[in-house]
């Protein structure tokens, strides 16, 4: 038996399964994955064990006992530690603080020189080098994560839960936390990791628990194992080829960026000496891992973002210095990854939101005034051609906030991809959909490049990047490491692209 | 909160405003039904009375509006009360210094002053919070205090009466003065331009394009970054028009009713317009409504006290209570479980 | 006239005013510090103070001790707080709309009671608490007499001050209620049960409140005028800011307005032909002037204001 097992959880949410009679089992010095789609269950599943949700059936082992944790207090004090895929530190307090907060909440004095012994200590152990008198605002991603690290060691736990560990690393950083996480395997820690990447799960992980739509499909060895079956299970479904491309895309230039740079003193470079271009009536798809300056790029492109240096020429002209309402006009138009940030006003109605490009525009406004009966003429529109479901008889005066992610996408393409838009900078557009909504995004963005539109997609997504892109570029550190047409499309290519390898190197 | 449970709250809430009012009559040794007749009478009982309520009413529609225009747009401007005086005095020094201008134009361009004043005196905490990302909150309040004690300079020093020793201005004369309504009340021209201002502010919210932006601003000012909205520019006109609409009550409470300038006209209006502003949830119709009800209820305790000896007071305390269990009005949910 | 200011008499008798004028400053600073750290702002300090000061002036009032007034006044500030507290902390309320609502409503509520106890009869007064000279420290020129020979209140609160310095930069519990206030979401994962800190500090808010309002009943005045707080609530406010919301900084920012205070008092004893005003509104020029210098390092709590609602994001 081992030390932690999860027996039938299941969790609903507003009558969703999230989790749906799920099974896991925990050894003691051992590496498990879990793995599975966005979506899966696996976040789900992970704060349930850690007292964040509380499970509807189900019932968890640890250590051989019963247990229940009404809180992540209890769940650490028992010994299983979290580190989230967003960090739980406090920026304006030391690292050494930041470790030992909420251990002793008396009124005594800390005895910070035992503390600081104590993680110097750890830290030498596990090779988590870092300085503990640093404020946490001055550290990089990396080190970061060593102090989360730190925190739930500090707090001799037996279990270390980390989700999604390596999204925010680079690859040198990876490789050196699979060296900290070989040596607590070694020391007899049990280890769950969160992933969606199949070559860390085979270099890491002993055993491999692969969870689909909120259920468990199987858990494997991981020496007897292979990355394409764990993609089968995973996915479970037969991917669809590639998009029926009608026409070739033309030689004509949509948007061109010269040597285009974001730096900022005393940070990391955003875009480093970015040169793109994008023909007319073609996809050009970014590949990448998440946080490699894709967005920096998506927001310098539709003007959110300043650049430093270079220059951004469109149709011939230079764009470089126009407002995001002036690029717009010219035809750039903007889908962001971030739905409710960026793209949404949640608390404002359907009509509202249709109208955040155009609501200052003939015919729909004239002298200033709105036109009511355009406007709702034009959410119908939409309505209707998207199929964006709206609650009861609202129709358009539905509020955003309360519609589903995937009609909340809807919204945004039907206002963001008309025939006006010569680039669309679709940002993770399908992110976080059902399958159907995610194969109508796809073919809306298809469609605008059949009529001669121009697309840039980013996406974390390879399989998305592959079917729909004419040529992928792949993005590292802020920089593009190379450029590949459809016809040359080359996976481990790519993916040494994603892990900082240019193409040059490559070919060495 | 479904409907029916929001109507169900408002029952409750008036309800306990009533019970708490009859036991604060009660505690003042009054007959709580002598005091409420007394209480109707005085907003009803004659007519002088009844336009009392709108007089009182008016710098509460304007400093109300100004705050729901801003809270609309996200700007938490609490500085009704230093920009209808910064208006005040801007009045004040217009319609007693440009005496060669005829009166009629004075009056215009008093209050022109007063509601740029009061707007650019918002303007300030604007740019703080557009410019440095300090809170406006803060800020206001600062202003507010900055803006009552210039008021009491202002009065001992450079609009001081020259004729007498009290600290306020000299009279404005009744040329540069606004006319009465219906006279013998103190009802004037001060209450059409509120009226005025509560169908223009509604129409700028509701119809126009600038109105579309202030709202998408103050709901979500990073999308309306990438939609290429000025969060900047929309801040500061948000900050400008709401205090040149506290301005214009300052204005009113001179031109119309002192004729002077002096300390303490505001009767904390600015603060109260906070209160106005959440009651009508923002709304410029709904402002008009729950300014006149205020009112109402200041004039009717008033009367409670010249006749039965009530402390006015009571008005206080319940305005306040009832904000306190609007916001907490999810107590009266008694029914429906919590959500997890 | 410079002469006249110069002189030790003067210069004494100014400073022992200026620490006179800050003591209950600071005790609402400190409960304003106290509850700012852990997110939550309270405009309602004013209501909070009317609250202690009336509640003490009754207790003295009714039951002729001193203590019990004081027992009386911080009981009354908590309660004023408690409501913020339910209002901000369960029902995750607009933190500014409710500071506003309950400073009208003890304003209205404290010059009712008081109408209702003095049942007509102004000037009712009651004994103040007596000053006592502390040996020694009191004799030290020019800063002696001003700060040790004083009353048992004003002693205290340099006690709490420190106890807070200590509590702050030493004591686990400091660095919990620091965290609660920077990032309540990391304090929850970290085990902190940040509700019930929130509520830790909305008592101490309310008492200290209540005191720094029964300081002036109590010690200075001896009896209630309505609304006798008359914005020192807010000037709390700004002491907190420009102290950097650090007890040792609200302090020394709290003498600084206390001071201001005093000087515009002597200021018009000597016949100085400056508007009283215009020294009156020094603090929050100062304030404000502070709040630009420190952009970007206000040491503000990140999370003020903002309502921390669980497992959202």
């Amino acid at each position: 038996m081992g030390i932690l097992e999860m027996k039938h959880i299941s969790k609903a949410f507003s009558g969703v399964y999230a989790n749906e009679d799920i099974s896991l089992s925990v050894e003691k010095g051992e590496i498990h994955a879990l793995l599975g789609e966005n979506g899966a269950g696996k976040t789900t599943l992970m704060n349930i064990l850690f007292g964040i949700y509380s499970a509807d059936e189900g019932e968890i082992f640890w250590k051989g006992e019963k247990v229940h944790f009404s809180s992540p207090k209890a769940a650490i004090e028992s010994g299983i530690g979290m580190v989230h895929q967003h960090f739980s530190l406090v920026q304006k307090l030391s690292v050494l603080d930041n470790i030992i907060l909420g251990m002793d909440t008396g009124f005594k004095a800390l005895d910070r020189k035992q503390a600081r012994e104590k993680i110097l200590n750890l830290a030498g152990k596990y090779g988590l080098k870092v300085n503990p008198d640093a404020l946490i605002n001055h550290l990089s991603v990396g080190q970061q994560q060593r102090v989360e690290i730190l925190k739930a060691l500090y707090r001799d736990v037996d279990l270390l839960i980390l989700d999604e560990p390596t999204g925010v690393l680079t690859p040198s950083e990876t490789e050196h936390f699979f060296g900290v996480l070989r040596r607590l395997k070694e020391e007899g820690y049990a280890i769950i990791i969160i992933t969606h990447r199949m070559s860390e799960i085979m270099s890491i992980s002993d055993r491999v628990t692969i969870l689909r739509d909120g259920k468990k499909i199987i858990d494997l060895v991981t020496a007897e194992t292979n990355p394409s079956e764990l993609s089968n299970y995973m996915i479970g479904r037969q991917l669809k080829s590639g998009f029926v491309m009608e026409n070739k895309a033309s030689d004509e230039e949509t948007l061109c960026l010269k040597h285009v740079s974001i730096i900022k003193a005393r940070q990391p470079e955003f875009l480093s000496d970015i040169c793109l271009d994008i023909k007319k009536g073609e996809i050009l798809g970014i590949a990448g891992v998440d946080g490699n300056g894709q967005k920096e790029l998506a927001e310098a492109i539709a003007g959110v973002r300043k650049i430093t240096e270079g220059t951004i020429w469109f149709e011939g002209k230079d764009i470089t210095k126009t407002t995001v309402k002036q690029r717009f006009e010219m035809g750039i138009s903007y889908v962001s990854d971030d739905r409710h940030a960026d793209g949404l006003v949640l608390d404002m109605t359907l009509e509202d939101n249709v109208m955040l490009r155009d609501y200052d525009r003939q015919p729909y406004s004239k002298y200033s005034f709105l036109n009511e009966k355009l406007i709702r003429e034009k959410a119908e529109k939409a309505i209707d051609e998207y199929k964006i479901k709206t609650s009861g008889t609202s129709k358009g005066d539905t509020v955003v906030r309360l519609m589903s992610g995937g009609n909340q996408q809807k919204v945004i393409i039907a206002r963001e991809v008309s025939d006006s838009a010569k680039l669309v900078i679709a940002s993770q557009p399908t992110r976080g959909l059902d399958i159907g909504a995610t194969e109508f995004v796809r073919q809306v963005l298809m469609d605008h490049r059949n009529k001669g539109g121009s697309v840039l997609l980013i996406s974390a997504d390879l399989e998305e990047i592959v079917a729909l892109s004419d040529r992928i570029a792949v993005m590292f550190g802020g920089r593009i490491m190379g450029v590949l047409d459809r016809e040359h499309i080359n996976m481990e290519k790519i993916g040494l692209m994603m892990g900082g390898i240019t193409e040059e190197e490559i070919k060495e | 909160m479904s409907r029916k449970q929001s109507y169900l709250a408002v029952i409750w809430i008036a309800l306990i405003t009533v019970a708490a009012g009859t036991l604060l009559i009660t505690l003042a040794n009054a007959s709580p039904i002598e005091a409420y007749q007394m209480f109707f009478r005085g907003i009803f009982g004659n007519i002088t009375n009844f336009c009392e309520v709108f007089v009182k009413a008016t710098p509460l529609i304007l400093t109300g509006l100004g705050c729901a225009v801003a809270f609309k747009t996200g700007f938490f401007n609490i500085g009704a009360e230093g920009q209808f005086y910064m208006g005040a005095v801007a009045a004040t020094s217009v319609a007693l210094g440009l005496t060669g201008v005829p009166g009629p134009l004075r009056i215009l361009l008093a209050m022109a002053a007063g509601f740029i004043c009061g707007g650019l005196w918002a303007l300030i905490a604007a740019v703080f919070k557009a410019r440095f990302g300090i809170s406006e909150i803060i800020v206001t309040i600062m202003l507010n205090y900055i803006a009552i004690n210039f008021v009491g300079i202002a009065v001992r020093t450079f609009l001081m009466d020259p004729a007498g020793s009290v600290p306020q201005s000299a009279r404005i004369g009744s040329e540069a003065a606004f006319k009465l309504l219906m006279p013998p009340t103190r009802l004037n021209m001060g209450f059409i331009i509120a009226i005025a201002a509560v169908i223009l502010v509604w129409v700028l919210m509701e119809k126009t394009t600038a109105g579309y932006e202030l709202k998408v601003v103050g709901s979500n000012r990073r999308g309306a970054k990438c939609m290429g909205i000025s969060v900047m520019k929309n801040t500061i006109l948000s900050a400008f028009l709401s205090g040149g609409l506290a301005g214009m009550a300052g204005v009113i409470e001179i031109l119309g009713i002192q004729k002077k300038l002096l300390e303490g006209i505001s009767s904390d209006c600015g603060y109260t317009a906070v209160l106005v502003a959440l009651l009508a949830s923002n709304h410029p119709i709904g402002v008009f409504f729950s300014a006149v009800g205020l009112a109402a209820m200041q004039v009717g305790a008033n009367s409670m006290q010249r006749q039965m000896g009530v402390p006015s007071a009571i008005v206080n305390i319940l305005v306040g209570m009832v904000v306190l269990l609007v916001l907490g009005k999810r107590i009266f949910q008694f029914k429906s479980k919590k959500k997890a | 006239m410079l002469e006249q200011i110069f002189t030790i008499s003067f210069l004494t008798a100014f400073l022992t005013a200026a620490v006179r004028m800050a003591v209950p400053l600071i005790y609402a600073g400190l409960g304003e510090t106290f509850l700012e750290r852990t997110g939550i702002l309270n405009i309602g300090m004013e209501g909070v103070m009317l609250g202690g000061a009336l509640f003490s002036f009754a207790g003295a009032l009714l039951s002729g001790s001193l203590a019990v007034g004081l027992v009386c006044g911080m009981l009354g500030g908590l309660a004023v707080s408690a409501i913020h507290g339910f209002l901000c902390i369960n029902l995750s309320q607009n933190q500014s709309v409710s500071g506003i609502a309950l400073n009208i409503f003890m304003l209205g509520l404290t010059s009712f009671l008081y109408k209702i106890l003095t049942a007509g009869q102004s000037y009712q007064d009651i004994e103040t608490i007596p000053t006592m000279a502390i040996p020694v420290l009191s004799s030290i020129p020019l800063v002696g007499n001003a700060f040790f020979n004083q009353d048992i209140l004003t002693y205290l609160v340099y006690l709490l001050v420190i106890l807070a310095v200590f509590f702050y930069r030493k004591t686990g519990a400091g660095l919990a209620f620091t965290a609660v206030g920077e990032h309540p979401r990391a304090a929850d994962a970290a085990g902190i049960p940040v509700y019930k800190y929130q509520w830790i500090a909305i008592a101490v808010n309310g008492v200290l409140g209540g005191m720094g309002g029964a300081c002036l009943v109590l010690v200075q005045l001896g009896k209630f005028t309505e609304n006798m707080i008359s914005g020192r609530g807010y000037i709390a406010l700004a002491a907190v800011i420009l102290g950097r919301y650090t007890p040792l900084g609200m302090f020394g920012a709290a003498l600084i307005f206390g001071g201001a205070n005093a000087l515009q008092i002597r200021l018009q004893t000597l016949g100085v032909p400056l508007p009283t005003q215009a020294l009156a509104m020094l603090p929050y020029v100062i304030t404000l002037i502070a709040l630009l210098g420190s952009v970007g390092k206000s040491g503000e709590p990140e999370a003020l204001g903002t309502p921390y609602v669980r497992g959202s994001r």
